[in-house]
């Protein structure tokens, strides 16, 4: 048989002999100036988010009468706002806002989540009497709702208006964790348990000493979406604590700086914070934020990770 | 041990349908049994030895009874005649005296407000499904072709940040931004936060700047889930770069794209109600020209509780309609993608 020639001669171009590797594929133009508008793009939507970030937070490190030379830093620095809210006349509001903000946050993630943790142990298990009916039970209040005018009646009747255990009673249920522990825990071999009921552990042992040392990577995701979602939220809240001087000392943070945002400066009869109103705002955004900013080297593992829940279970 | 193993019944046994009386009786009995053996004997049996842990669903049973199945029988409210009034008298009394009607199922649809909501959220709604869906999938292909991974993630980590700020947060500070008089942006654009022509456009920016980042991990998850191998072979073949995005990574994350597709749809009728809400506080106009259906119904329910009935019947109707798209949803999911939305 004849021997087939495979190898075209290949066309050298003059380039080729400044190139480290000429027998690379390279690309092509119109591939290399996608690259560019790609990393252009890419960088015009860094840009758009940090900046006004910057923009904005430079505000409240800045003194109030240079408010419109701030571009990304503090022109005049001061600390002036942050004293306001620390030590000043805002500090009363501020921290109790701030104390109620950690108070719901720290009570909805442990209860929640142990709560949920505790169903979805039984619901996993394939024998579980009644399973899809308890299932079914727990899925049609995610689907349902009688909207918000029941909810607020309930708490009226519970005399739970204007008080912060109503924004936690009603924030416990979360059916999404349920489903999200379950899938996990299904998935967990039945061997350890056996093995463990061999040595004489209860189910309350077994659950706490065995299944949720395993679980804790899906116990570590959904409590950091309960603090960030309960940290962050204000629709509950507007609910049942009024948005009026009456409600103040029930607010969460967030509540709180929606309020203060809209109340008018002309309502203040302090001198200073009149042209400083601005950078108060700010340096109270940018206190409620420092609890995020500690947990996000969490986020960052999280997203380094690859997102695992969220692409089993959309 | 190992025989031990053995004894200790695994759930596949035991689902299968009771070992020790198939062992215990002979095989006619057994069949007799079997047939006796019905769902609810089973149910029974596997109760006995479930009870210690169904007590572990207890609690959460109660929440979501007490919190979530109790105000479900506040549907009872919207058949409620006229003459309920908190003032006079508290919530049971109210419930189980004076008349009842259906005229607040009626009164919505010669209520011309309502129109004016829903047109408002599908508007909203419509376009954010038309920029800020694709948006999250252009962001995580883009992100796919970067070649350095840490660059990827760095501008990953970066533009999510936005998602982990509170509404009154990112409003504020895109009001101090745009502020006609302060702002930067504000100076040249004028007080577009304030003008209803601008209201919407800035409702869809504003999802776009707070979710778009987040919303492409799950994207850009599904696309790095992609066999490296198959874009090595379509390179050989010959394909640029946007063939192989077109004809290689958007059909891969079709799935994906699917399911986020049908949640989208399914939360058709609520825009967010923190995000309207604060949008509006910043000028009173709004209020009444750009209501979504979420701000009118915590208008008439919370904040002017004029006719509580009525707002109950709104909410129920919401509720009712948030469900059919739902269960539309989770069909369409279940039949074309074999899974169900939940």
């Amino acid at each position: 048989m004849e021997e087939i020639k495979t190898t075209v001669p290949k066309k050298r171009s003059f380039l080729d002999r400044f190139r480290k590797n000429p027998n690379k594929i390279r690309e092509s133009v119109m591939d290399r100036v996608l690259n560019v508008l790609n990393i252009a793009l890419l960088l015009f939507g860094v840009l758009i988010t940090i900046f006004p970030l910057l923009n904005y937070f430079s505000l409240a490190f800045n003194d109030g009468y240079f408010n419109l030379d701030v571009v990304f830093y503090p022109v005049r620095p001061t600390l002036a706002s942050f004293e306001y809210i620390f030590a000043g006349n805002g500090a009363t509001d501020f921290w109790r806002a701030f104390g109620n903000s950690v108070f719901i946050t720290v009570v909805i993630t442990i209860v929640s989540n142990l709560v949920e943790a505790m169903a979805a142990y039984p619901l996993s298990k394939k024998d579980c009497p009644c399973r899809s009916g308890i299932m079914m039970f727990f899925i049609i209040t995610m689907l349902f709702s009688a909207g918000i005018m029941p909810i607020y009646l309930l708490m009226l009747s519970f005399n739970l208006l204007n008080n912060i255990w109503s924004v936690i009673l009603i924030s416990i249920s979360n059916v999404t964790h349920l489903l999200y522990f379950k899938t996990f825990f299904e998935g967990i071999p039945t061997d350890i348990e056996e093995a463990a009921r061999l040595d004489g552990a209860g189910d309350l042992s077994l659950f706490f000493l065995i299944i949720v040392p395993m679980s804790l990577p899906i116990i570590g995701s959904c409590c950091f979406f309960t603090i960030v979602g309960t940290w962050n939220s204000y629709g509950s809240a507007m609910l049942f604590i009024p948005e009026s001087s009456r409600g103040v000392p029930n607010m969460p943070l967030a509540y709180y700086i929606f309020y203060f945002m809209n109340k008018s400066v002309l309502d203040t009869t302090d001198s200073w914070l009149q042209p400083n109103i601005a950078n108060v705002e700010a340096a109270m955004m940018f206190m409620s934020i420092v609890p995020i900013i500690l947990m996000y080297p969490y986020v960052v593992k999280y997203i380094k990770s690859g997102l695992q829940i969220g692409s089993v279970k959309g | 041990m190992d025989h031990n193993l053995q004894l200790t019944e695994t759930p596949a046994a035991e689902a299968a349908g009771a070992p020790e009386e198939q062992a215990a009786f002979p095989a006619v009995t057994k069949q007799k049994a079997e047939k006796k053996t019905g769902f609810w004997r089973d149910q029974g049996k596997r109760a006995k030895k479930y009870w210690k842990l169904l007590l572990f669903i207890l609690p959460a049973a109660a929440f979501t009874l007490i919190f979530s199945y109790v105000p479900m029988f506040g549907v009872l409210f919207a058949f409620k005649g006229p003459e309920f009034d908190l003032t006079k008298a508290d919530v049971m009394y109210n419930l189980t005296h004076g008349s009842w009607t259906l005229n607040n199922f009626l009164h919505i649809f010669d209520d011309p407000d309502v129109g004016k909501a829903i047109g408002n959220t599908l508007t909203i709604n419509v376009i954010r499904l038309f920029l800020c869906f694709p948006l999250s999938i252009l962001i995580a292909v883009m992100l796919s072709e970067l070649k350095r991974q840490w660059v990827a993630k760095t501008v990953l980590i970066i533009i999510t940040i936005p998602n982990f700020l509170s509404w009154a947060i990112v409003i504020g500070i895109w009001a101090g931004f745009l502020h006609p008089d302060t702002g930067i942006l504000g100076r040249i654009t004028g007080h577009i936060m304030a003008n209803p022509y601008w209201f919407k456009p800035l409702v869809v920016f504003l999802s776009a700047w707070k979710g778009a980042g987040w919303g492409c991990i799950l994207f850009y998850s599904a696309i790095m889930a992609i066999d490296k191998t198959y874009y090595e072979s379509a390179t050989l073949e010959g394909a640029n770069k946007l063939q192989k995005m077109w004809y290689l990574t958007i059909p891969s994350i079709m799935p994906t794209i699917a399911l986020m597709l049908v949640l989208n749809i399914s939360g058709m009728m609520a825009v967010g109600f923190e995000q309207v809400w604060t949008m509006m506080k910043i000028n009173a106009d709004l209020f009444n020209s750009q209501m979504t259906l979420d701000t009118y119904l915590y208008n008439i329910s919370i904040v002017n509780q004029d006719d509580i009935p009525y707002a109950t019947a709104l909410g129920v109707v919401n509720g009712a309609i948030a469900l059919a798209l739902m269960l539309i949803g989770n069909a369409i999911t279940t039949k074309t993608l074999k899974r169900g939305l939940w």
